[in-house]
């Protein structure tokens, strides 16, 4: 247990705490573009639809981060510690600081006296923010390249305001239309791109 | 030796797989907004046409029953539009806040809530508001008239009102009741503007100009990942010490690079813009107008590359500065507060990164409006070449080991 909190630990110091900030700078700035009173359903889903689905990209696409230097990444294949088992720490932290962020925005709008099924927006938002991060981190995992993955992520959060039509199940903003079918195949399907993520990435760039 | 580093850099652009994305995405989003060939808007308009669209009104009148007419909608869905930053911002009243909102409406048209709703609903309902052209007519033509007896003056005072509870920028304050208001075209004023278009604009113009607002949102956005991935790429390489040794200046390099990402940016571009307009020049023949075969060359170079140029030179500037890719995160809060900020779908250019003009024609607003165009492009054309010229500056610092530790901005850190 010691050992994977020094890893988690050491991850959080050396290379996620930037993005933290960010993440950070990102949620403090929400008032100015959101509003948070007396907001009904369908407003709240806008609220975490269109805003807080950032913070997925921006806090799984770079957890691959550290093996962006090829010596560390030696450095870390070489340990007792298979690699599986880090990202699989560093994953948890990002969804350990997703569920905190999404649960105090769904807080802040109960506060300002908004009507919604809080229960229902909490599953909603976690698993559509936690399904488009998921791509970012599929794509970086198996390119090794972070810009490719928060290319992809960006994009599909764009497509999604024109096409959303053609995306069927994977659309994002279905909480904004009343639509909760998604949860279901959106949360699989983003634990099937987390766990090919790793198994690719391991497969692919096992020679290197 | 520039000659010979732009040339490599090019190639090395062409093997980088975020090129091709980049390429793909481009097209596929163009062609999803322009795909299809559109001539109903080019032609002549007949006399007694049910809509001839939109044209600026800046009369007392129209601008106090437009603004009515917004403010009716906006209260019925109990969601004001406002822009506190410059970036959108839905605000939703209480119920107190929403009867002020409602007394305020009904003092000033002398009409009581429910007979506002019922005209509106009515009017609606004349409509096919599946349809986009339907829903757009419909709201084109809404109106609710004022008082009698209400002057412009008074009406101000009550949107003021009506500003304190909603909050700072909504769509009631002075300086947008002062922008004028979009009134129903005229047959005559419809003429006009289509002669404007096959005089001025000789049809390819307006497709051009269609052309960069679409392709000017995704250039907001797309060209960073190429900048944020050449300056990363020698610290992957592990190359940057052996470039920093290398004979030539800061300018020649980070120049070249800069000039190559631009360039290959700039090139689908040109090549989609080509491909796109060139039905529209048979249909300008058809029509026996001499189309302008350079209008999407002009118009991409002055509206779509100082915006390429600007997010590559700030995207070169923060990642040399950071070594990280930070500057994503501001290239796309800053692309989409640009998005989202304008208000107007057409004109109103001001510094908005992202210059629109969602309309097929408008030829005669447009013309009015070029200087605004031209300023703000020259705007970001100076401020392209400023940050450029503080790469060079910080990339030169870099080379001098013992001004910064291995380039590195945080010195202490390890």
């Amino acid at each position: 247990m010691e050992r994977y909190l020094s890893i988690g630990g050491s991850f959080l110091r050396r290379q996620y705490a930037p993005h933290l900030l960010v993440t950070l700078l990102f949620c403090g700035m929400s008032g100015f573009f959101v509003s948070f009173r007396n907001l009904d359903a369908f407003q709240a889903a806008k609220v975490m639809e269109m805003y807080v689905a950032f913070v997925g990209i921006l806090l799984m696409t770079p957890l691959f981060l550290p093996e962006q230097n090829q010596e560390i990444w030696l450095l870390e294949k070489s340990k007792a510690m298979p690699l599986w088992k880090q990202y699989l720490i560093r994953l948890l932290i990002a969804a350990m600081f997703l569920i905190i962020v999404v649960t105090v925005f769904c807080q802040m709008m109960k506060q300002g006296n908004s009507q919604f099924d809080g229960k229902e927006l909490w599953c909603g938002s976690l698993c559509e923010i936690f399904f488009l991060g998921s791509i970012g981190f599929f794509v970086s995992g198996i390119t090794n390249q972070i810009v490719l993955g928060y290319m992809v992520s960006v994009v599909y959060y764009f497509a999604n305001i024109g096409a959303s039509k053609y995306l069927g199940e994977f659309a994002l903003f279905q909480m904004m239309r009343g639509d909760y079918d998604f949860l279901v195949p959106m949360i699989l399907t983003a634990f099937f791109l987390v766990t090919s993520g790793i198994v690719l990435r391991e497969r692919t760039w096992k020679k290197r | 030796m520039f000659g010979t580093l732009f040339q490599k850099e090019c190639k090395q652009i062409l093997r980088s797989m975020v090129y091709y994305l980049y390429v793909v995405i481009f097209v596929m989003f163009l062609s999803s907004q322009l795909g299809e060939v559109v001539t109903a808007d080019l032609e002549r308009p007949e006399p007694g046409q049910e809509s001839y669209g939109s044209v600026s009104s800046h009369e007392e009148s129209a601008v106090m029953e437009k603004v009515l007419a917004g403010l009716v909608l906006e209260t019925y869905r109990n969601s004001y539009a406002t822009y506190p930053m410059g970036f959108y911002r839905g605000v939703t009243l209480n119920e107190t806040e929403l009867a002020e909102v409602t007394s305020i409406i009904e003092y000033c048209t002398g009409k009581n809530w429910e007979e506002i709703l019922k005209s509106m609903e009515e009017h609606f309902s004349q409509s096919d508001q599946s349809a986009i052209e339907g829903a757009m007519q419909a709201q084109i033509t809404y109106s609710v008239a004022p008082k009698d007896g209400l002057s412009y003056e008074e009406f101000c005072e009550k949107m003021e009102k009506i500003c304190k509870m909603i909050g700072a920028g909504s769509s009631y304050t002075q300086k947008h009741l002062d922008a004028g208001v979009g009134v129903p075209m005229t047959y005559e004023q419809a003429v006009d503007e289509f002669e404007a278009l096959c005089e001025k604009d000789r049809i390819t113009g307006a497709i051009a100009r269609l052309f960069c607002d679409y392709a000017g949102i995704i250039l907001a956005i797309l060209p960073v990942f190429l900048g944020v991935t050449r300056c990363l790429r020698d610290k992957r390489a592990k190359v940057s010490q052996v470039v920093f040794s290398h004979e030539a200046s800061a300018v020649q390099i980070v120049g070249s690079r800069y000039l190559a990402n631009v360039c290959m940016a700039f090139l689908p571009v040109v090549i989609t813009i080509f491909v796109m307009q060139m039905p529209y020049q048979y249909h300008a023949k058809t029509m026996g107008i001499g189309p302008d075969v350079f209008a999407f060359l002009k118009y991409s170079v002055i509206w779509l590359l100082p915006e390429i140029m600007i997010v590559l030179a700030v995207s070169f500037f923060i990642t040399e500065l950071t070594e990280n890719v930070i500057s994503i995160f501001v290239q796309v809060f800053w692309a989409i507060g640009s998005l989202f900020s304008g208000g107007s779908l057409h004109g109103g250019f001001g510094l908005h990164l992202v210059a629109r003009w969602n309309m097929l024609g408008g030829t005669n607003e447009f013309w009015n409006q070029r200087q605004e165009l031209l300023l703000n492009r020259g705007y970001y054309f100076i401020g392209a070449i400023l940050f450029l010229g503080l790469t060079f500056i910080f990339y030169e610092k870099k080379r001098r080991e013992g001004e910064t530790v291995y380039g590195k901005i945080f010195k202490h850190r390890r």
